[in-house]
């Protein structure tokens, strides 16, 4: 039963976010309008033998994929919530759960697609050297990553409305791309922001993408994603047993 | 007959605030209990004990056999909340089967019981351009549509009109006779009366009553005399064994013990009375009196 539910909660949130294609304008236009505009400004330079654009496209694909997978889920939880929807999905006989994972699961594709869009882009300006095996790795790495951004994005929604957790959220996001590097590389940014970027995991999660397009270390940004994700999960539990009460 | 929501000694609180006291309910199969009581009296705490929202402090809470904080035993239930707003951008076939499929049931049960209740010309209008009735309706669908065996209905008529609300307890009254239970809260209370075999009337958490609508109604010795009259309120109000006035409309209503006697005295008063007749009391004035009682009880 739980696949054939999952299935059409998945299929549910789907339309709902097809039908109103509006809703995307901030998660997937904008993001990859920057990245489009930034990659065709800096693509060229190239660093540590890899183009610029491919560098862009690990940092700034974090920053996409954030944006759908951190806003979507909370905002629509919060919707559900003041709808009076969630409540009927509770009283229903499938485990929250379940609608919940519809909610982030209905995300990836648009993920996908901002990270498709940015490839093509990338692409265009003739600044992407990277194989399709480490582009395939890059997105499944940053799909996998944001998942406790997913959950802090519901956290969020379980507590504010959903104009009051869009705001929230963007809050967040927006500082956390700029401290994290996912728009400009930390070493053109003041020294402060750099120390304080190895605090953010959104730099972590930049950090294992650049990880699969140039090399280097990924276990310390695993065990912080990993830490972040048992730390927003617990967050999210309170979150949703505080509002179910 | 079967016992499909037995609530037994059910306690819960919010903090220091003590919501449920000790709460005893059951409904069985077929049967219609309506759930009355002024604000603040523990009617949404025991419905949200019943459909899982919330847990029992104390005692226990059982819908057809199950807990129903376990996802599996609220396939038994069938739930119409006061106002639920749908996803706008879905359409009323697709909330119907989806409610279907999370019930364990095949898509296509949701076109039976939209025919059910009229909504099959309505299968691929997108919930946001739905009117309130309507809305309504598409809940009552989803309600039914798990074949529950029972239903939690909060205030399931508001914003249906009088064909619609009459097209809606026919529906449930079908649902019935296949063994549905069915609780009901609401504030039409006369409405209650004329659909359920019995009322349970909360107040500060308690029961303070659990009978039948007429047992209830024949506790109160209060009749009502209606009349059109030339007497001002002041003067009514002083007349002999009058307990209550209430003039709201073009016909006073007189609440006495003794209608008797005071048909006597208006008659004698006014020469002019008309349209004069004798009530027994209603079901809106016999829970009213046994909640008022027992508030002035807590209050001495």
């Amino acid at each position: 039963m739980s696949a054939r539910v999952f299935g059409v909660e998945v299929l549910d949130e789907l339309r709902g976010i097809m039908r109103e294609p509006t809703a995307l304008f901030f998660s997937v236009v904008m993001p990859v309008g920057f990245f489009a505009l930034f990659v065709s400004i800096f693509g060229q330079q190239s660093a540590g033998g890899v183009s610029g654009g491919t560098r862009m496209l690990a940092t700034f694909g974090t920053f996409g994929v954030l944006s759908v997978t951190l806003m979507n889920p909370g905002i629509g939880v919060a919707d559900d919530r003041e709808r009076g929807w969630l409540r009927a999905k509770q009283v229903s006989a499938v485990p929250l759960g379940v609608t919940l994972a519809a909610k982030v699961a209905a995300a990836l594709p648009y993920a996908v697609g901002v990270l498709l869009a940015m490839t093509v882009a990338a692409a265009a300006t003739g600044s992407l050297d990277a194989s399709l095996a480490t582009l395939l790795r890059l997105g499944a790495v940053l799909m996998i990553g944001s998942l406790p951004f997913a959950l802090l994005g519901m956290a969020i929604g379980f507590q504010a409305g959903a104009n009051a957790s869009a705001a929230i959220l963007n809050a967040i996001l927006m500082p956390s791309a700029i401290a994290s590097g996912l728009w400009m590389p930390l070493e053109i940014m003041p020294d402060v922001i750099g120390r304080i970027a190895p605090f953010l995991p959104t730099y972590h999660l930049a950090r294992l993408g650049l990880a699969q397009v140039n090399g280097g270390g990924v276990l310390e940004h695993v065990l912080v994603l990993l830490a972040t994700t048992a730390v927003v999960a617990a967050i999210a539990a309170v979150s949703y047993r505080h509002a179910r009460a | 007959m079967s016992t499909v929501l037995e609530v037994q000694g059910a306690r819960h609180r919010y903090g220091a605030t003590v919501a449920l006291d000790g709460v005893d309910l059951a409904v069985e199969a077929g049967e219609c209990v309506a759930l009355l009581g002024p604000n603040g009296a523990g009617k949404t705490t025991l419905v949200n004990l019943a459909v899982g929202l919330l847990p029992v402090h104390e005692g226990r809470v059982r819908v057809a056999g199950g807990d129903p904080r376990i996802a599996a035993t609220r396939r038994h239930l069938g739930v119409m909340q006061q106002s639920t707003g749908f996803p706008r951008t879905l359409k009323v076939g697709e909330l119907v089967a989806g409610a279907a499929v999370r019930a364990g049931m095949r898509r296509s049960a949701a076109g039976q019981v939209m025919a059910e209740v009229g909504l099959t010309d309505l299968a691929s209008r997108r919930a946001g351009k739905l009117s309130g009735g309507q809305r309504q309706r598409v809940a009552l669908a989803m309600a039914l549509v798990g074949d529950p065996a029972l239903l939690i209905l909060d205030e399931p008529t508001g914003g249906l009109d009088v064909s619609a609300r009459r097209v809606f307890w026919q529906t449930l009254a079908q649902r019935r006779e296949r063994g549905a239970g069915v609780l009901l809260t609401t504030h039409l209370i006369e409405e209650s009366a004329a659909v359920a075999e019995r009322v349970v009337v909360l107040h500060e958490g308690r029961v303070l009553a659990a009978d039948r609508p007429d047992a209830l109604v024949a506790r109160l010795p209060e009749r009502t005399v209606i009349a059109r009259t030339n007497l001002d309120a002041q003067r009514l109000r002083a007349l002999p064994g009058v307990v209550s006035v209430d003039t709201g409309s073009e016909l006073v209503r007189l609440g006495t013990r003794s209608p008797e006697a005071l048909l006597r005295v208006l008659l004698a008063e006014d020469p002019d009375l008309s349209d004069l007749r004798v009530e027994g009391a209603r079901l809106e004035e016999a829970v009213m009196s046994l909640t008022d009682t027992a508030t002035m009880e807590v209050t001495a």
